[in-house]
Formats: C-alpha cells, sequence, structure tokens
C-alpha cells in the first residue's frame, strides 16, 4: 500500500513538470494514478483496469501502453523499493549499461530516488530485468485504449488510422468521440477519415432514415472497406428492407464503377512503368546490337556493372558520411554517373579485346560474348560474393502519391521520367551531335564511311561504349527497383533481346513503341490470368508477331542489314 | 613349388594385412554423408547446412563419437542440379558405403535421390520444411509439414488478429502449390468463405509487383485480411518494397512468411520487412539455454573452422540448421539404442521413438518419420531476428493433411 502510494507521489511529482506545459492540468494526477493502477495491479484486474483508461487524458498514458504493448516496458526497481514504468535504452556515453527513460516524463530514471532531476541516470545491467508481459487480450484492451487516444493524437497519421479502426470496429460507443473531432479536425484528410469512420458507425443505428443516409454517404466517399459491408449486409438474414437493399445496391454500384475507373488508370501506370523499365534495360542493346549489329549476349552483365557500381557508390557516401547524415540520399544521384562510365569502361575493353575482331561474324559474337558474360558472372561472385546485396533506395524514392486514389509510386514516376529523358538524350547524341552523324554513317555502311575519312574503328568503339553506359544506367535503376546480385544480368538478358527484335532491329524508335506495348500489354493482362500466364501470352503474341512482321514493328531497309 | 607356396603365402599374408587394415580403420570410424549444393543457385542456403553439419559432427565426435566411434563425414556437392544428386547419392551409397545421409533442400532434390536410397536402403535426414505427401521408408523427414508452419501460422492470424480474409500468395512451384492447397481446405474448414481467399502464383525471379500489391491493397482495405506468403528466396525483395512503397503497414494487412529465415535476411533489405510476421520451429531468438549453448558453440566452432571457403562473418542459425542439427543427434540416439550402426535396426529405433532436447525445445521421432516439435511465430526485427509473440508446443507431424479438414 505505502509502496503504491509512493510510485503514485512519484508519478505526481514527475509528471507536474510535464503538465505545466500541457493543458490538460487537472486531470494529471487521476490519469497518472489509473495508469500505475493499470500497470501494478495483479494480472486478473489488469484488463479491466486498462479499459478504464479509454478517454483518459493524460500524455504519458500513450507512450507507456505503446511500450507495454510492444513488449518494452519495464518496471525499474528504485533504492527506495518503488517501480518506475520505464523503457530501456543504451546509454548516451556509450557504456555497457542501460538507462531507463521513465514513461511517465520521458526522462532518464536518476540514481537515487531523492534526487529527482539529478544528472546521474540510473545503470541498469542488460537482461537483469523482464519486461512487463502481455498476453493476447491485454493486447487488445491496450489497442482499444491507444485507439481512442490516437483520435485527439497530435499527428494526423495516427489521428488518421485510429479512426478508421474505431470506425471498422462498429461499436456505437464510440460515436460522441468521432463526432466532437470532426468537429474541431482540421485536416481535410482525417475530416474525411472521420465521416467515413461515424457514416460506418451509423450504418448498425436503429433508425433506418440514419442508415440510409449513411449508406448513401459511403457511397458517395468510394468506401472500398464499406462495399465488402454492404455486400455483407445484402446477403444478410433477415434481409434489410426494399429501400434499404436499393440504397446499399446504388451505393455498391457506385464504388464498384469509381474502383473500376481507378484500377484502369492504374493499370495505364503499371503498364507505362513496366515498359519504362523494359526500354532502360533495352535501349543499350537497340544501340549495341540494333545499331551495330554485334549480338551482344553479356548486355545484362553489363546492367549489373552498373548495379554494383550504385552499391559501392552506396557505400563510399556511407563510410565518408557516416550513416546519420542527410546527404547519404544524394548517393543516387552521384551513382548514375558512376554507373554510365564504369560500365561504358566496361564495354570498352569487351570492345577492344573481344568484339573488334568478330564484327563481320556476328555467329562467333554471340558465343564469345556468352562466355564474357559468365566469366563476368563469376567475377561478381568473386568480388561481392554469391549472394545479394543490399541496395538502400534514397528517402525520396520511398513511398508513393495518392491522385483520386489511383497510387504512384516514387521509384516508379522516378523510371517512367529517367527512361524519357535517356530516350531523349540518346536521340540528341544521334541526331544532333556530330558523334551522332558519324556513327550513323558508320553503322549504314562501314566500308565506305572509312573510305571518306571516317575513323570507323573509334566510332566502333565509342558507340559500343555508349550503349554499354546506356546498359549501365539501366542496371542502376533496377537497383532501385529489385535485387542486386551476380546473376541479375541473366534475368533481364531475354526481355531486352525481345524488345529490340519485336521493335525492329536498328530501330530506337521501335524498341520504344514495343517496350511500352509490351508492358502495358502484360500488365492488363496479369489482373485476368495471374503473373505467370501472362507472361507466357505476351511471349505467344511477340511469336505471332514476329511471324507475321519478320522485321519487327518498324523494320530497317539498310544495306547492311540485307 | 616352395617358392609358388611362399609367395601365395606372402600374398595371402598381405591381403590379410590389408583386410585387418580396412577392418581396424572402420572399427575407428563411421562414413556420413553430407549432400548438399555447394554450388550454383541453391549454394547460398545450402552451405549453411553443410557447416552446421560439420560443426554437429566435431561436437559428437569431441565427447567421444557414436558409440565410441567417430564420425567420418564425406562432403559431396550437388552443385543445385537435380540429376548429379542421384548420381551423389548412389555413390554416397555403393562407393562410400555411408551408414547415413543428411542433405538435400528443395523438393525435387529430395524427389530425385528418392529411388536410390530405396533401392540401396540408405538413410536420409532432411531438413527443410516441405508440402507433405510422402513418406519413404528411407527418408526421415526432421522438416516442418505444413501442419507444423503454415496451419499454426494461419492459427495466429485467424485467432491472435481476427483477420478474416486472406490473400495467399507464393512462387510458382510444388511447396506453395499444394502448402496453399492445403491451407484453403483449412481455411474453408474454420468457416472462411472462399470468396474470401485469393490465391495468386508468381515465376522465380519475378520482380514486378505492382499489380499484385495494387490488388492486396484493395482486398485488405475492410482491414480484415492478411497475407500469406510462400514467395521463395530473392523475389521477396521487389515485392516487400513494393508493400511499403504503396503504404501497407504490417498492423493493417501483415504478410505472414514460411520462407524467410533469419539466414535469407542476409540478403535482404530487412527494413521493408519489419513488423511482418514468420512462423518456424525455431528461431535465433529463441530463449533457452540449450540454444544459448548451440549458438556459443557453433559460432566458436565457425571462428577456428579450417573447412575452405567457409564465411565466418555475419552468421546467423535458423530452423533448417537447427532442423539439421538434431537429425544427427536423433540418429545418434537411435544408432545407441540399436547398438548397432546397420539401417535396418537404427530405422527401427528411430521408428520406436526417441528424442532429444534441441536448441528449438525437444523433438520426439514419430512412427510416421517426422517429428513432434514446437512452432514458434514471430515478428520481424530491424535487424533480421524474429521476436517471438506465440509458441505452440510439441505439434504433432503429419504429411499428409490434404483432404483431412471436413468442412464445416
Amino acid at each position: 500500500m505505502i509502496r503504491s502510494l509512493l510510485i503514485v507521489l512519484y508519478g505526481f511529482v514527475l509528471g507536474s513538470g510535464l503538465a505545466r506545459s500541457s493543458e490538460s492540468v487537472p486531470v494529471v494526477a487521476s490519469g497518472r494514478a489509473q495508469l500505475l493502477d493499470a500497470l501494478l495491479t495483479p494480472p486478473a484486474r489488469q484488463i479491466a483496469a486498462v479499459r478504464a483508461l479509454i478517454g483518459v487524458e493524460d500524455a504519458a498514458i500513450t507512450p507507456a501502453l505503446t511500450a507495454w504493448r510492444a513488449g518494452e516496458l519495464y518496471l525499474v526497481p528504485l533504492p527506495n523499493g518503488a517501480l518506475v514504468p520505464a523503457t530501456l535504452a543504451t546509454a548516451p556515453d556509450g557504456g555497457d549499461f542501460l538507462v531507463a527513460i521513465s514513461v511517465l516524463d520521458g526522462l532518464p530514471v536518476p540514481d537515487s530516488a531523492s534526487g529527482v532531476g539529478s544528472a546521474h541516470p540510473l545503470r541498469i545491467v542488460p537482461k537483469s530485468l523482464k519486461s512487463l508481459e502481455t498476453t493476447a487480450t491485454l493486447r487488445r484492451a491496450i489497442r482499444d485504449v491507444l485507439e481512442v487516444a490516437g483520435v485527439a493524437d497530435a499527428s494526423p497519421s495516427v489521428r488518421y488510422e485510429s479512426i478508421e479502426r474505431l470506425g471498422q470496429s462498429r461499436k456505437a460507443e464510440h460515436l460522441p468521440l468521432l463526432q466532437a473531432r470532426l468537429a474541431i479536425e482540421k485536416t481535410p484528410a482525417v475530416s474525411r477519415a472521420l465521416a467515413d469512420a461515424i457514416a460506418f458507425i451509423q450504418l448498425s443505428d436503429s433508425s433506418p432514415t440514419v442508415r440510409l443516409v449513411a449508406i448513401a454517404a459511403l457511397g458517395e466517399a468510394h468506401s472500398l472497406a464499406a462495399a465488402s459491408r454492404f455486400k455483407e449486409l445484402l446477403a444478410a438474414t433477415p434481409p434489410p428492407s426494399s429501400e434499404e437493399v436499393a440504397a446499399l445496391s446504388a451505393a455498391l454500384k457506385k464504388i464498384e464503377s469509381h474502383w473500376k475507373t481507378v484500377n484502369f488508370f492504374g493499370d495505364l501506370f503499371r503498364g507505362l512503368s513496366a515498359g519504362s523499365v523494359l526500354l532502360l534495360i533495352a535501349l543499350g542493346l537497340a544501340i549495341t546490337f540494333g545499331l551495330m549489329g554485334v549480338i551482344n549476349m553479356a548486355h545484362g552483365e553489363l546492367m549489373v556493372v552498373g548495379a554494383y557500381s550504385t552499391f559501392v557508390t552506396q557505400n563510399l557516401f556511407v563510410s565518408a558520411l557516416g550513416t546519420a547524415s542527410p546527404f547519404l540520399n544524394l548517393y543516387f544521384i552521384a551513382a548514375l554517373p558512376a554507373a554510365f562510365f564504369s560500365a561504358a569502361l566496361v564495354g570498352l575493353a569487351l570492345e577492344r579485346g573481344v568484339i573488334q575482331f568478330l564484327y563481320k561474324r556476328p555467329l562467333e559474337s554471340l558465343l564469345a560474348t556468352w562466355g564474357v558474360s559468365l566469366a563476368l558472372q563469376q567475377t561478381f561472385r568473386l568480388i561481392f560474393g554469391p549472394a545479394n546485396v543490399q541496395i538502400n533506395a534514397p528517402s525520396w524514392l520511398q513511398g508513393s502519391a495518392a491522385f483520386h486514389d489511383v497510387l504512384f509510386a516514387y521509384n516508379r514516376l522516378f523510371v517512367i521520367g529517367f527512361a524519357a529523358l535517356v530516350v531523349f538524350g540518346v536521340w540528341l547524341v544521334l541526331n544532333r551531335t556530330s558523334l551522332g552523324l558519324l556513327v550513323r554513317a558508320v553503322m549504314q555502311n562501314r566500308q565506305m564511311a572509312s573510305c571518306i575519312g571516317v575513323r570507323a574503328t573509334r566510332v566502333n568503339m565509342l558507340t559500343f561504349a555508349f550503349g554499354s553506359g546506356l546498359a549501365g544506367l539501366a542496371g542502376a535503376c533496377l537497383s532501385q527497383l529489385g535485387n542486386v546480385g551476380p546473376s541479375m544480368g541473366q534475368l533481364h538478358i531475354i526481355d531486352s533481346f525481345m524488345v529490340v527484335v519485336s521493335g525492329g532491329v536498328g530501330n530506337i524508335l521501335g524498341s520504344v513503341a514495343a517496350s511500352l506495348g509490351i508492358g502495358t500489354v502484360d500488365q492488363l493482362l496479369q489482373p485476368l490470368l495471374g503473373a505467370v500466364m501472362g507472361k507466357i501470352l505476351v511471349l505467344f503474341a511477340i511469336i505471332l508477331f514476329l511471324q507475321w512482321r519478320p522485321g519487327g514493328l518498324f523494320p530497317t531497309r539498310s544495306r547492311s542489314l540485307d | 613349388m616352395i617358392n609358388k607356396l611362399n609367395k601365395t603365402l606372402g600374398v595371402s599374408a598381405i591381403a590379410l594385412g590389408l583386410l585387418a587394415t580396412t577392418a581396424l580403420r572402420a572399427a575407428e570410424s563411421v562414413k556420413v554423408g553430407v549432400l548438399h549444393s555447394l554450388s550454383g543457385t541453391m549454394a547460398i542456403s545450402e552451405t549453411s547446412l553443410r557447416d552446421v553439419l560439420l560443426f554437429t559432427f566435431d561436437e559428437i565426435n569431441a565427447k567421444g563419437g557414436v558409440l565410441g566411434i567417430k564420425i567420418e563425414p564425406v562432403v559431396v556437392d550437388g552443385a543445385s542440379n537435380w540429376p548429379l544428386f542421384a548420381e551423389k547419392a548412389k555413390q554416397l551409397l555403393e562407393q562410400d558405403k555411408v551408414s547415413v545421409t543428411f542433405g538435400c533442400w528443395t523438393s525435387v532434390s529430395r524427389k530425385s535421390v528418392l529411388p536410390v536410397f530405396e533401392k540401396d536402403n540408405g538413410l536420409l535426414f532432411y531438413p527443410v520444411q516441405y508440402e507433405g505427401e510422402e513418406l519413404s521408408k528411407n527418408i526421415f523427414y526432421t522438416a516442418e509439414a505444413v501442419g507444423q508452419q503454415a496451419t499454426p501460422g494461419v492459427d495466429y492470424l485467424l485467432n491472435e488478429l481476427g483477420k478474416k480474409k486472406f490473400y495467399l500468395l507464393g512462387s510458382d512451384y510444388v511447396y506453395p502449390r499444394t502448402t496453399n492447397l492445403v491451407l484453403k481446405e483449412y481455411l474453408t474448414s474454420k468457416g472462411i468463405p472462399e470468396s474470401s481467399i485469393i490465391e495468386k502464383y508468381t515465376p522465380f525471379g519475378h520482380t514486378d509487383y505492382q499489380q499484385i500489391v495494387a490488388e492486396i491493397k484493395q482486398f485488405g482495405a475492410s482491414g480484415d485480411a492478411a497475407v500469406v506468403s510462400t514467395l521463395n528466396g530473392d523475389t521477396n525483395v521487389p515485392f516487400f518494397r513494393e508493400l511499403a512503397n504503396a503504404g501497407i503497414k504490417s498492423e493493417d494487412i501483415p504478410v505472414i512468411s514460411f520462407s524467410v529465415s533469419e539466414d535469407e535476411f542476409r540478403g535482404l533489405p530487412t527494413k521493408d520487412l519489419v513488423g511482418h510476421l514468420g512462423a518456424w520451429s525455431y528461431f535465433m531468438s529463441v530463449d533457452t539455454p540449450a540454444n544459448d549453448k548451440f549458438k556459443k558453440n557453433f559460432f566458436a566452432w565457425l571462428e577456428k573452422s579450417t573447412v575452405p571457403g567457409i564465411e565466418k562473418k555475419g552468421r546467423v542459425t535458423n530452423s533448417p540448421m537447427v532442423l539439421s542439427y538434431v537429425g544427427v543427434y536423433l540418429w545418434k540416439a537411435a544408432v545407441e539404442k540399436a547398438g548397432t550402426f546397420e539401417v535396418d535396426a537404427v530405422r527401427a529405433a528411430l521408428e520406436s521413438g526417441v528424442t532429444f532436447d534441441g536448441p528449438g525445445g525437444k523433438v520426439t521421432m514419430q512412427k510416421n518419420h517426422h517429428i513432434t516439435k514446437n512452432v514458434y511465430v514471430g515478428e520481424t526485427l530491424a535487424d533480421g531476428q524474429f521476436k517471438i509473440l506465440k509458441s505452440y508446443e510439441g505439434v504433432y507431424g503429419e504429411p499428409f493433411l490434404k483432404g483431412t479438414f471436413g468442412s464445416k
């Protein structure tokens, strides 16, 4: 008894410092006392004590219960026998001991009970304390308390989630709380969630008029959660009144047609994004294979070079700036040129070492570059190990934006924009620079070009390096979408040849059209047939298409290809 | 004549001597096969099992071996090549004449060696979660059967989290397909209507999870849905990355994965998986003295190990490793019970129900060649470990679950 009184007193003393700055001065003592009661009472009474906290306003309740629910709350004994609920953290001086952070005031628990606010925090040996236990039912009670408290939380996203859950719990007791909040809520998204949650609860209201209004409101809000509830209501026994059935079906129809439109535009976006990925991986090949006619089986490995140089750049940034630096997010910007030039360099070596001897023998170049690709894969394994490496996406490429319920992931948007930029860049280089002119001349007729003084070997070398560099850029982008490992190139080589061949060998525009087309068809087929069947069907369609038009979408009439 | 006799005598003496030495050597050590892929695509996972097996043999040998005889491992490389697995199994059984073999990871490798073990009457211990629907008199499955991983995991979603809609997502091969078949029957028997279950598969090496994640987001909008994932290996990276980018949190739509263990996290960015669930019969974070001892000894062994090319840094322990470990000890217990290495006697001893207190808790060999063991459901932490949320004790291993759940 004396012990718990001491704790309450302790909590009050500590809490008052914080309470002065908060609005809830009058309830501090009772809120804190109730919280301590819930934490210290015997397990049999615990659930009731926790439930008693619903609606109690106190700054300490949310952090304490959140930690308790996660199994991170400890009762730290003080020398005078009192227990302080606290979380444990590593000591700021980096020693072997832990310090206890009281959940009552967020400050470190001081070394002696008398010295409140003393500079020396209590030191705790790791693993010497056991966390306060919970059971599933207790955690559910804690969650109920946190959800109600969350409605008034300072962070809009916490408010949003709590409100959404309260709505889905469909308990009429929460209605007054939600309605009161709706009157003062300022964030529009949260207001909408509040209105939805209120309507959701009102679906089970006793008055038919309230129910009808709620149904119409949810239909207006295009709520998906409501759609599945509507279906349940329609199938319920006894069935709802005919008036309600009509309202439900009308609202359901509205919701379903809205999501059909959303999914259509979503599919288009996903198709565009899948197409841009294909375009990026194929663009380099459109130059080395399409323009130069080299069947380069090592194209995939050139992408891997780009991906690994992204990895190396990331590690350089981490070792130079430390893991906490805000500039770390910029590593990816630096990685793009690094990926381009490292892959271009490898491409240059490949051209000088192998391909320059094989321009007149395309089939031998297939075998030779395949050999090179195996050698490169083994090299990656030797340098970076057989396992995949971890590349962390910079924060500005994480997450997504929603526009009319269609989700646009930032990394996908980036890939689309980047692919467009690269295509534009390639077009500029090929059509607006003197190098481009020489490239086109050599590609059209190598002998004739050298006759009129073009240094064909040099142009070949630079063109191949340029195509390889583009593959490197693709690799850097892919590192933001998937895995980076030694055999990653093998996954993409087929796709890139597929795009170049069906677009028409020797035609960059053809590759653009083919990749976007294949990407969109693939994404539109996927929801209907599944990923496996969708892919098979796309490949099958390409075979048929090439039977019909062997030259691809835009066949090139060129002397060198005849 | 005498000369000839002398010669014959000499030859026989040499022959006798040879025989004696081989007999002597046979008495000194018993050959045990290790059949895993040490190269190719499966090497990343399977090399860890070779390591833990070699550690276990050394641990047993240091304490005097089995029946006072030292274990001599014969390590062969299946090279992620299924027909080669069968050849290597033949070599182990017919040339090396091993008493027992520990090995295989993929079901297809197990299916490929099965006829060899049955023909030559060998013994194989198989340690990796699998789809069931198989029972060979020559194979002992220390692996998790579907009822020791998938159904307890789904139980957790149903009972503890109150989920009512299930999205079954898997890689397109036999383990996910069979597991999902059983899970669908199980869920239906628990009163989940067919319309609340979606089943989807993606090919190996799939990187584009946009469609699937968009579908999951809409499927889970009602707040009572969960994803049951049997996605294999590194396809988990693009999947979880897409999931995180779409703003799906583990509190709203939790994903329970049956193919992601601590060892996989060595190559996966854990950040996007934090809070999602896993179910295994062992987690590295199991807090028992037996597990502490196992981890301490294994890491100490790794430190000193002279096995060429062994990875020493950043190592972890996981369920397949521990099931390999308990497999060896169950075999040892059976051999000691039978008093011989002879396959039929050892099998009879195993079937009689030997037990071992392993790092994941007590395991007991059942008559049907599977083992009774504890099952844990855990939540992924940022450091690639699992926080144990729920443990199911002494779960019976039943390989034939298909069609056993009478629907209500």
